[in-house]
């Protein structure tokens, strides 16, 4: 007895394209009533019903009655199929996906500055985390603490180049920091959202997130809906307790700052965030590292829009969600003590 | 033979079904597992590079370092459901007012959301409570208790500066410890452990539930503490503390950080006289002051495979400048930051 039927799974349900078979009832002739129960509930085969003209024997003709009946029902399932397929893709892409650029390097509290933010980043639904390292090559410490994460990443790394290097001692105003990595990370976007369909016309947000800043939930979700850049007050920067736009009828008049505040765009790092499609309208804008302290910001955001087309956030920049907090630098007196004594902690332990 | 097809009929029936049953089960139920699974597998295809190639990671994989996790269906619910088969964890952090301390307590809120059965209890340094904290704590959705009670101020001393002879948070601990003493019964089969958390400091997920399973007091190490890369107790092949890795006062009764152990609540509540020492306390000894009343060295568990892994930071946040403010202040101060 051949058996000539296909299982197919539910997956390739929708795929296959159904074959017309002739599918004879002499076939079945000497089967178990058992494997006819079961061809009659799964309605996987699929077939064109035996008009029964060769054989005409009551058993076969209730067996093509009972098959056109499972083609009923088949074509009926992949109609209501087809309706629901369209709503599933209609549901996928529901929110815009969140670009957030890190720039990282080593240093003692690395570990803790990426965990936390990780913790953070791990509430905010449609987000991609993109960790540009500021070193000749990825270190293990960064690579186990993304994949260990759970989170959507990419890990990229840029060295900055010698000259533009703070050095030990260096106050840390000295020379802007993070400049090739925040590049690196808008090149690898541009290169890798530029091969995504939809082209330049995707949904996104770009935004700069520093590893020691501290961020609430609730400033991913006002920055979701930025059709070009959008801005909100930053606690804890220029000197003051927050920086913010002052907003005016809706738009951004001037910006409230105690330092420099004649600057093109006084505002923090962690205070704007960009429209994916506006990064990718402009693939030339990028972060100047020769720009004076404090313009940094500026060099970027004066290529992309204009201050009257800011989007005010955060109730009208009224809230403050976001602060630039700095972690202070352990004092590791003893350690170095036991270092010259040779009694160092192990270096194995990763801190 | 009706016997053999009988069988080939019954098993075509069961091997679809089982087939669509794990393809359903896989795809409905939590991708995030199959994620982690698809990161264990690259994971190890990276470090098994690793070894081979020395410290060169291979260019091909410098474009390609994308890990793309499907994690469009996975419904993230915070804080997680409540079980009841896993024991409580007590957080008590002790707070008090200053510029950062609203951030502080959001980045700390945003790690505990992650830890299922939770219970965070914060205690203010103020008079009373802040509508701060309190806005914060309701918004967050944690599983929380809010206390307050004002260390005394130093009125011999010009100004608001609290007695320095008490060590700072002392009090709130303390209050705390008293509340959960009042709240729970001893006799009550409550498990639960207790944790004493500082607003500034970083946690890993990890170590919540390495501290899960405190039978009495569990230790493991802290970084940055003692003016090391991190403090640790020592822990000899038997798996028992005998002693501690630090450089200052190692020969303390308890030379640990507040952030590197938890007690069992049951502990807590069968010892009622056993609390931090408020005076006469010398610096670094106030851990001591309490753990000397619960337990013994010897009782104590390590954690965090037998204190070798570094899962709490003990990072602090400069103060930030704000000399822009001036006199006055610039800012409008209705804002809360």
């Amino acid at each position: 007895m051949r058996l000539n039927l296909k299982l197919i799974s539910n997956k390739d349900y929708k795929t296959i394209i159904p074959k017309k078979q002739q599918l004879c009832t002499q076939m079945y002739k000497r089967d178990s009533p058992l494997l006819l129960w079961y061809f009659k509930r799964l309605s996987v085969v699929s077939g064109q019903r035996c008009d029964c003209t060769e054989h005409d024997m009551p058993k076969d003709r209730t067996i093509s009655r009972l098959r056109g009946e499972m083609h009923r029902l088949q074509e009926q399932m992949r109609k209501s199929e087809a309706t629901k397929q369209p709503q599933k893709q209609a549901a996928k892409p529901s929110q815009p996906a969140i670009f957030v650029i890190t720039p990282t390097y080593a240093r003692l509290v690395q570990k803790a500055e990426l965990t936390r933010l990780s913790q953070t980043f791990l509430h905010v639904p449609q987000l991609h985390w993109i960790v540009v390292e500021d070193s000749p090559h990825k270190t293990p410490l960064v690579t186990d603490l993304l994949v260990k994460s759970g989170l959507t990443y990419t890990h990229l790394h840029m060295p900055t180049t010698k000259d533009h290097k703070l050095q030990e001692g260096d106050p840390s105003w000295l020379k802007p920091r993070g400049v090739e990595q925040r590049n690196e990370g808008l090149r690898w976007l541009r290169e890798d959202r530029r091969a995504q369909p939809g082209g330049d016309n995707q949904q996104g947000v770009v935004y700069f997130a520093d590893d020691d800043n501290t961020y609430s939930l609730q400033i991913f979700e006002e920055m979701r809906s930025t059709q070009r850049v959008s801005v909100w007050p930053v606690g804890l920067v220029g000197g003051m307790k927050y920086e913010r736009p002052v907003v005016e009828g809706g738009k951004v008049v001037r910006f409230h700052t105690g330092w420099r505040p004649t600057r093109p765009f006084p505002i923090d790092m962690a205070g704007f965030a960009v429209s994916l499609k506006l990064v990718l309208a402009n693939p030339d804008a990028c972060f100047d590292r020769e720009a004076p302290i404090g313009f940094l910001e500026s060099s970027f955001l004066k290529g992309l829009v204009t201050m009257d087309e800011l989007e005010p956030k955060a109730d009208n920049c009224s809230k403050v969600l976001v602060w630039h907090t700095r972690t202070e630098k352990p004092k590791m007196k003893q350690e170095e003590a036991m270092r010259s004594q040779g009694l160092g902690s192990d270096p194995a332990v990763e801190v | 033979m009706p016997k053999r097809r009988d069988i080939v009929a019954i098993v075509l029936i069961v091997l679809p079904w089982t087939l669509l049953i794990t393809v359903w089960h896989q795809s409905t139920i939590t991708p995030l597992l199959a994620t982690r699974k698809g990161t264990d597998d690259r994971r190890d295809g990276r470090s098994n590079s690793r070894n081979t190639f020395a410290f060169k990671e291979s260019c091909s994989l410098q474009n390609r370092d994308i890990v793309e996790v499907v994690r469009t269906e996975y419904v993230y619910s915070r804080p997680p459901p409540w079980s009841d088969v896993l024991p409580t964890i007590h957080v008590i952090t002790p707070t008090y007012s200053r510029p950062v301390q609203k951030a502080e307590l959001t980045r700390l809120a945003n790690t505990l959301l992650h830890v299922p059965n939770l219970h965070w209890i914060l205690v203010e340094d103020s008079q009373r409570r802040t509508t701060l904290v309190s806005h914060l704590l309701q918004e967050t959705g944690l599983n929380y208790t809010h206390l307050n009670v004002e260390t005394p101020r130093n009125y011999k001393v010009r100004g608001d500066t609290r007695d320095p002879r008490i060590p700072r948070g002392t009090i709130q601990r303390n209050l705390a410890l008293r509340w959960l003493r009042e709240t729970f019964s001893p006799n009550s089969s409550q498990s639960g452990v207790v944790y004493f958390a500082d607003d500034d400091n970083t946690y890993s997920l990890e170590l919540f539930e390495e501290m899960r399973s405190t039978k009495k007091v569990s230790v493991w190490p802290v970084a940055f503490v003692g003016g090391l890369r991190y403090e640790s107790p020592k822990v000899n092949t038997l798996g028992k503390v005998y002693g501690w890795k630090t450089v200052f006062d190692p020969h303390r009764p308890f030379a640990i950080d507040m952030a590197g152990f938890a007690v069992n609540i049951r502990l807590i509540l069968s010892k009622p006289q056993a609390y931090f020492k408020l005076r006469g306390v010398k610096g670094g000894y106030q851990e001591s002051s309490l753990l000397k009343e619960l337990v013994t060295l010897s009782d104590l568990e390590p954690k965090a495979a037998n204190c070798t892994k570094v899962l709490v930071w003990h990072t602090r946040t400069e103060k930030p400048v704000l000399v822009n403010e001036g006199k006055k202040g610039f800012t409008d101060s209705n804002v809360e930051i």
